[in-house]
């Protein structure tokens, strides 16, 4: 499983919902519907490629890792 | 209070002067009136200076003002800038500049001036001598400031990056203006910030909004810190505005788009003028969500903010880049400056291409600035502390112009000093507050 974000371009916003309804269709865990157009979950390797041809996907991102130094280091 | 001067070097020096030469500009004899926008009739205050004979581009139609047609006229009004020229005896004039009795009808007037295309040969001299500076100063050394000169220091009243800002002397606080950062949360006992409007909210699975890393509160003090803090100098920008502090990161410092975008939507759906995102990933390529993010924040009047990475280390000649999301076109990146207005090792450089430019500089050496009790106060460095100073200067501009998003971003850029530092490091130079 790994961790996305799905955009959904602004022409679909007001169905966001509908969205993340054919998303989880797909496969994918839906963790948050964001109403400024993002869609945030997992899917499997095996059926990520199947989300981007949801009408109104815009794109389907790997979700990134930030990370902090320490609370101690001095260059934050 | 006296405040310390402007260290010479860092930044352009007022005798630079105009590159046509030092003789005073030339003019015609005629006046340039501006006149208040609201509702005056150009045409009727002229009349009651005793310049009866009018000519004004309304009169044309549509068409472009006609010199020739104009000739005559005692005045030429350009009616869609509320501006006219004039021919006026000094009595004209000064009836003009006193017209409306106490209302400030005439705005300004002042000698019409000749313009010249600049000549070539100056245009040259002046280019041979920005390429003969500019190898000097590189054979100076990649990591080199521009000559020393006196630094801003930390002061019993306030710290160095609040006087090299202007903010200081700012008669601006953020008052009505919602500034969202999006950190490790905040100490909301923290005694500075009794009494002000905090909205917290967590959106890190299992953990509160408080701040349990330190960055957080630290990156909140320096865009909203108050203007009179419990101990200590000022060290904070914003010092009226209502803090939103949305935790993204947890304590232990870490965080993932899920949470990041989840933060930037609360801040929208909040009102919030100003997002500061001290935090990125050291990737090159812009990431969409933060493109899409940053683009629909602009288009309901919110302005993204983001430290442009300290993945530098010059000395070793590695620039670093800009990452993720200070790299997205849509979102303003900040680097990093020092008390010398040079750029400090850490601070990324723009990366080739849209999206990665570092788009203004802050404050970002030894900044100190509020801490979670019981440590209080703690000075840091990095571009981390750089964006929220571009965070909490906006929120003054917000309140004192009205501004949002785009035109937000517009007079940052605007309204900063440009420094002698590369607009590769720097953008278009150190966030100026307000004054």
């Amino acid at each position: 499983m790994v961790n996305i974000c799905v955009t959904v371009d602004r022409e679909h916003l007001s169905t966001i919902g509908d969205i993340a309804e054919a998303l989880r269709a797909r496969g994918m865990q839906v963790t948050q519907v964001l109403q400024t157009g993002f869609i945030t979950g997992s899917v499997s390797e095996d059926c990520r490629p199947t989300l981007a041809a949801v009408s109104g996907v815009q794109a389907v991102d790997e979700q990134l890792q930030f990370q902090l130094p320490p609370p101690e280091a001095e260059i934050q | 209070m006296i405040e310390p001067e402007l260290p010479a070097g860092a930044s352009i020096p007022p005798e630079a002067g105009s590159p046509a030469g030092p003789e005073a500009a030339a003019t015609t004899g005629r006046y340039v009136v501006v006149f208040a926008e609201d509702g005056y009739e150009p045409a009727s205050v002229l009349g009651t200076a005793g310049l009866a004979n009018v000519a004004s581009s309304r009169d044309f139609h549509g068409r472009a003002v006609d010199a020739a047609e104009t000739a005559g006229a005692d005045a030429t009004v350009f009616d869609t800038l509320g501006i006219a020229v004039v021919s006026a005896s000094p009595e004209q004039l000064a009836a003009l500049q006193t017209a409306g009795g106490g209302q400030p009808v005439v705005l300004s007037v002042s000698p019409e001036l000749v313009h010249h295309v600049l000549a070539p040969a100056d245009y040259v001299h002046g280019y041979r001598d920005g390429v003969a500076d500019l190898a000097a100063r590189l054979d100076r050394g990649a990591a080199a400031a521009p000559a020393a000169g006196p630094a801003f220091e930390d002061t019993s009243q306030s710290t160095w990056g609040l006087q090299a800002t202007r903010t200081v002397q700012s008669a601006w606080s953020g008052q009505g203006v919602r500034v969202a950062v999006l950190d490790t949360g905040f100490d909301a006992a923290h005694p500075d910030f009794a009494g002000r409007s905090i909205t917290l909210q967590s959106f890190v699975e299992g953990e509160p909004p408080q701040d349990g890393h330190g960055h957080g509160t630290h990156c909140i003090g320096t865009a909203c810190g108050p203007r009179t803090p419990s101990a200590g100098p000022r060290y904070g920008i914003a010092h009226q505005a209502e803090i939103f502090a949305g935790k993204v990161l947890s304590n232990a410092g870490s965080g993932t788009d899920a949470g990041i975008l989840a933060g930037i939507d609360w801040a929208v759906a909040g009102g919030c003028a100003v997002v500061s995102m001290s935090l990125g990933a050291d990737v090159a390529q812009a990431h969409p969500p933060y493109t899409a993010a940053g683009q629909r924040a602009l288009d309901r009047g919110v302005l993204l903010i983001a430290a442009a990475g300290n993945n530098a280390q010059r000395p070793q000649g590695n620039f670093g880049f800009v990452g993720v999301p200070a790299n997205s076109p849509y979102i303003m990146a900040v680097g990093a400056l020092d008390q010398q207005l040079a750029v400090p090792y850490f601070s990324a450089r723009s990366l080739p291409g849209r999206g990665g430019q570092v788009d203004v500089a802050g404050p970002g050496w030894q900044v100190y600035s509020s801490w979670p009790m019981p440590g209080r106060y703690r000075s840091l460095s990095g571009t981390s502390m750089a964006a929220p100073h571009a965070a909490g200067v906006a929120a003054l501009w917000a309140e004192a112009t009205g501004y949002r998003g785009r035109e937000l971003w517009s007079v940052l850029v605007q309204e900063a000093d440009r420094l002698l530092a590369p607009s590769a490091d720097v953008g278009s130079g150190l966030v100026i507050a307000p004054q």
